[in-house]
């Protein structure tokens, strides 16, 4: 799928989708990483829990993308290459869900970076400057969201933050590595010897 | 390459109905897991047959089974079993004497299954309908656990209210 087939798909599904405050949404989400730093010891512990809220987030955004994509008639083709799954989850996904898309840089066949401009859930948001926050991943979660539709879809990916703006950096930076293509379950059993 | 449909001969049953000129007669939905599991199951119409619980259970494992089994034994494979639109391959329609099976597989491994009387339009646009409404209803509810059975009463209210509609006006022109 071309880079541009996949934007103007993104936009044209962000259209259609029901739009909530960006500002309430930032809020909420801010108010969510505060009772995590209160109920958690270490940033540690911190990252982690919203990876796992984000995990939960994207095993299910994941049908609802192919679903509403498939009801707008377009075709979404399966991915050749890793390279074309991660034009259409920066392009497309992430367009679709949060209104910005994301820039995709290969690393390799098997990992690339996903460069986030505008982050939507760090509007307003300012980290203390104590060094024990230097750690804090605030948009940990993506790293889940990632985590979640991907396996899905049968492809087990490990993502992390690199870059983060509201530690310095200019931009957002995601690395995702791809671990492993899994395989179904149900026609291992049936196959011939 | 022509869908994978398998034609039956079971007794017809009796009578169509006929609303409006169009034939109907939506019969039943059953929605089944990764894992095989049935989920969800419905009547969708006056003419749904009767089936207990044990048995629609029985029914979804079976279906599931027979839809891997189908893409090992189909004379045509594909690579890696999986369709071109990504899915994996496998039992597309089935048509018999007096029903008519049309099973949608998703991306993600559900599959949606809807049952009908011989004749009855617009089933695909049913099932990929029904798909966008597991998605807005079923998946969005917090307490439900993905691959569980689905108990939302949004999804069932809805499901109800696109089989009426669809029965009534037909899917929108595009």
């Amino acid at each position: 799928m071309s880079k541009s087939t996949a934007a103007a798909n993104g936009h044209s599904l962000w259209q259609k989708m029901p739009k909530a405050n960006a500002e309430l949404f930032a809020l909420t989400y801010g108010t969510l990483v505060t009772e995590l730093v209160r109920d958690y010891e270490s940033t540690e512990d911190i990252n982690e829990q919203l990876e796992k809220m984000g995990y939960s987030i994207g095993v299910r955004c994941v049908d609802e993308f192919l679903a509403k994509a498939d009801q707008a008639g377009m075709v979404i083709p399966p991915c050749r290459a890793f390279a074309e799954t991660a034009e259409v989850m920066a392009k497309t996904g992430f367009r679709m869900f949060l209104g910005v898309s994301a820039e995709v840089q290969m690393i390799s066949d098997s990992s690339f970076s996903l460069l986030i401009y505008e982050n939507p859930l760090s509007l307003f948001v300012e980290l203390p400057s104590d060094p024990k926050w230097k750690d804090l991943k605030y948009s940990n979660l993506y790293c889940g969201i990632l985590r979640g539709s991907l396996e899905q879809v049968n492809l087990r990916v490990e993502c992390t933050f690199v870059k983060d703006v509201l530690q310095g950096d200019d931009v957002n930076e995601i690395r995702v590595d791809l671990k492993e293509v899994l395989v179904d379950g149900a026609g291992e059993e049936y196959q011939e010897e | 390459r022509p869908p994978l449909s398998i034609f039956l001969l079971l007794p017809p049953c009796l009578g169509n109905r006929e609303h409006n000129n169009r034939i109907m007669g939506f019969l039943s939905l059953f929605i089944v897991n990764k894992s095989g599991g049935l989920i969800h199951h419905r009547p969708l119409g006056p003419n749904a047959p009767q089936i207990g619980t044990n048995e629609w259970l029985t029914i979804g494992s079976t279906f599931h089974s027979l839809h891997a089994i189908a893409a090992e034994a189909s004379p045509l494979r594909l690579p890696g079993n999986k369709n071109p639109y990504g899915a994996d391959d496998g039992i597309e329609e089935i048509h018999a004497g007096g029903l008519v099976l049309q099973c949608f597989q998703t991306r993600t491994g559900v599959k949606f299954v809807v049952t009908a009387e011989p004749g009855t339009p617009d089933m695909e646009y049913v099932l990929k309908e029904i798909y966008v409404l597991y998605t807005d209803c079923a998946l969005k509810d917090p307490f439900y656990e993905l691959e569980m059975p689905i108990r939302c009463e949004l999804f069932t209210q809805a499901v109800d209210n696109l089989i009426e509609r669809v029965e009534k006006n037909g899917p929108p022109r595009r």
